[in-house]
């Protein structure tokens, strides 16, 4: 009796699965793994010329300084976008769930709205934002240095120009996470603060020894979202803001990636600057995870 | 436009039923099925695009000769199609991709490139229009006292027509397919030296903010420096009045547009002839319908619905249907100005290295000052070693 019970509940159990796994199986793991064998062949793309190179996609990859230059680009933004985006995401968090103050849920929504406008719009506002004559940046800086001189060319200096979307990354990116360490701040139980407020904790110590240790597990998924959306972002924002320009000096992973694959017809190559991509993003997540990893605090 | 052709092709071929994809981006929308083998009979898409389909198809040897449509009649005339097409046009790398003769891309609307300017500032100021580079570094001098650029342009993807004219025209047209098909050493010939110096020159004119603006977002920006006379010259092709039709313009302000000058001391300037081009997949189902379609492209009756829509076809006595500007823009070959067509030879992709990224994304880099004249005609060779290695 117990058997059979047992077996039509796996059965059970296997109906209820089976949609989500063929569903993964055919959008996740065939295209994963068709990326890694196109890796291996000279394929334009189109036709039915596929040669079999092997390695080769691979051993030309590390001879391209243009490659190189995505890849560097690539890591400062993941770097970059996370230490400013976490760190203000979670100021803002904790002022908006500790503190009282006027206009709270005004603030939260503004916050909030980057992240719900597209990244073309984004792209459009930033680009009024640079503008090299009458840009809000500028204009402001104007004030400052005297509006005769040169105009510092946001998107036109090629060292600037990363940090420029830097820049833009961050503002889109904050409200996001804003409200995902407001959620887990919320669940933070108040007897925690007031017993800390008894014995003479200030709101800085309170924040460093309640808070944060209390949503490190929180924190900690969110980090991989920053490297798995930067890598994203990054192509869109480069995509609609800069093309990769001036001369290639914003390219990244994936803006180079969709270059090869198509401008260049070099598809196979693309493909394996897409395994590359995969195995980065894959390693790097694993390697914050163990990093950061802490015994969970129970409360 | 295309609607009304097709409407037209069925009336004169009973029985034909065409199905027509129209879309900004053709090659997303046809692309996905190509993948999977389904291919459409003929196609309309020029070379030069982001997507880079036709390229990509010439690269993998995927489309079919069209050698027998230019021996056809046209339909419902009693001319041939090659006799049709104006001569020149279809000698060109930009129809027989592989320069060996054989005609892949069937040439469709062209529209000459060159410079525009304001001609209406010209006559405020009193200048004359510089005929020769010297000239033109005269004229950058005198504007730069007024606060005027000599120059500026939207992208650097427009510096592929434009070094192609001051290749041609600096080097004649042998020289110009020389380094369309990579000759060995030729982008460090005295010739192509030249046309970098040039370009290296003209970026000390250049206007200020440019490089900032020159991306998909701002171009814009560029070309409306053209219209406040903050800018004087601006490489670009016939489309930008009707682009920047809405925008605001300075008190008397005239379209102006002329041939990239001469080069060489008495030689003649040029502008080079950008075409779109309508090609058959080798794998096409209905190829002998697909060729007749081709044919009757370069029909009187087709040409006339073209044309009302200033789509303008390589057809002699073309230029009778036009007016207004467009006169002016398809009469700069009558001021003695050679026209310059074609483009890079077809290789063989070759992984991380984009011709036209090295030759002209660069030149943001020229202008900005990271790079030198020097490194960035280095790189040029380097790059056309590689990609000579690949051409079959």
């Amino acid at each position: 009796m117990n058997v059979k019970k047992g077996k039509a509940r796996s059965v059970f159990i296997g109906v209820c699965v089976a949609p989500a796994v063929i569903l993964f199986i055919i959008f996740m793991l065939i295209p994963t793994f068709n990326v890694f064998k196109m890796s291996l062949y000279k394929w334009g793309g189109y036709s039915n010329n596929k040669e079999f190179v092997g390695l080769n996609n691979f051993k030309i990859l590390i001879e391209d300084m243009n490659f190189f230059r995505s890849f560097q680009n690539t890591v400062l933004l993941i770097v970059c976008v996370t230490i400013v985006t976490m760190a203000l995401a979670l100021i803002f968090a904790a002022i908006l769930s500790r503190e009282e103050i006027k206009g709270q849920n005004f603030f939260r929504i503004v916050f909030y709205i980057p992240n719900i406008l597209s990244v073309v719009v984004i792209s459009a506002i930033f680009s009024a934002i640079y503008d090299p004559n009458n840009g809000l940046l500028n204009s402001i800086i104007g004030i400052f240095r005297g509006s005769e001189k040169t105009p510092i060319l946001w998107l036109g200096d090629q060292k600037l120009v990363i940090y420029s979307l830097v820049i833009a990354m961050i503002w889109q990116a904050i409200g996001y996470y804003m409200v995902m360490y407001m959620a887990s701040m919320a669940s933070v139980p108040e007897s925690l603060y007031e017993s800390a407020n008894l014995e003479g904790a200030g709101r800085i110590q309170q924040f460093f020894s309640i808070t944060l240790p209390l949503i490190w597990t929180n924190v900690r998924t969110t980090l991989t979202f920053f490297v798995i959306s930067s890598i994203n972002l990054s192509f869109l924002f480069v995509k609609a803001l800069t093309s990769g320009g001036p001369d290639g000096a914003t390219e990244v992973f994936l803006s180079y990636m969709y270059k090869q694959a198509y401008t260049n017809s070099s598809y196979g190559y693309g493909m394996a600057i897409g395994v590359v991509v995969f195995l980065f993003s894959f390693g790097l997540s694993a390697l914050v995870n163990f990093a950061t990893k802490r015994e969970p605090l129970e409360f | 436009m295309w609607t009304e052709v097709v409407a037209a092709f069925e009336n004169s071929h009973p029985g034909v039923k065409v199905e027509l994809t129209i879309d900004k981006k053709i090659e997303d929308v046809i692309s996905p099925s190509m993948k999977a083998g389904d291919y459409p009979d003929v196609v309309h898409l020029a070379t030069g695009r982001e997507a880079a389909l036709t390229e990509t198809l010439t690269k993998e040897n995927a489309l079919l000769p069209l050698t027998d449509v230019l021996e056809m009649t046209v339909p419902g005339e009693d001319v041939k199609v090659k006799d049709k097409i104006i001569p020149g046009f279809l000698d060109t790398l930009a129809t027989n991709p592989y320069g060996d003769g054989v005609t892949y891309y069937a040439p469709m609307f062209y529209s000459p490139c060159g410079l525009f300017y304001n001609a209406g500032l010209f006559k405020e100021k009193g200048w004359d229009v510089p005929t020769t580079w010297e000239e033109m570094w005269a004229l950058g001098d005198t504007a730069a006292a007024d606060g005027i650029a000599l120059f500026t342009y939207p992208t650097t993807g427009y510096f592929d027509a434009f070094t192609y004219a001051t290749l041609a025209s600096a080097g004649g047209s042998d020289f110009f397919n020389s380094c369309m098909t990579y000759e060995d050493g030729i982008w460090e010939s005295e010739n192509a030296t030249k046309v970098f110096d040039l370009v290296g020159q003209l970026a000390k004119y250049t206007e200020g903010t440019t490089v900032a603006n020159a991306n998909n977002d701002n171009f814009t920006k560029n070309q409306q420096l053209i219209l406040d006379n903050k800018a004087i010259f601006c490489p670009n092709g016939t489309w930008l009045p009707g682009e920047m039709a809405d925008a605001p313009r300075a008190d008397g302000f005239e379209w102006g547009f002329m041939a990239i000058p001469a080069v060489n001391e008495g030689g003649a300037g040029c502008s080079f002839c950008w075409f779109e081009q309508m090609w058959i997949p080798a794998a096409a189902q209905n190829q002998d319908m697909a060729k007749e379609f081709v044919a009757y492209m370069y029909s009187d009756e087709a040409a006339k619905i073209f044309a009302k829509s200033t789509a303008i076809q390589p057809i002699a006595g073309v230029s009778n249907y036009l007016e207004g500007d467009n006169k002016m823009f398809y009469s700069i070959y009558d001021n003695g100005a050679t026209a310059v067509m074609g483009g890079f030879a077809a290789t063989a992709p070759v992984e991380g290295v984009n011709m036209l990224d090295v030759l002209c994304g660069t030149v943001n880099s020229i202008v900005s000052g990271d790079k030198t004249v020097a490194d960035w005609q280095a790189a040029v060779e380097e790059a056309s070693d590689k990609l000579r290695a690949a051409m079959e």
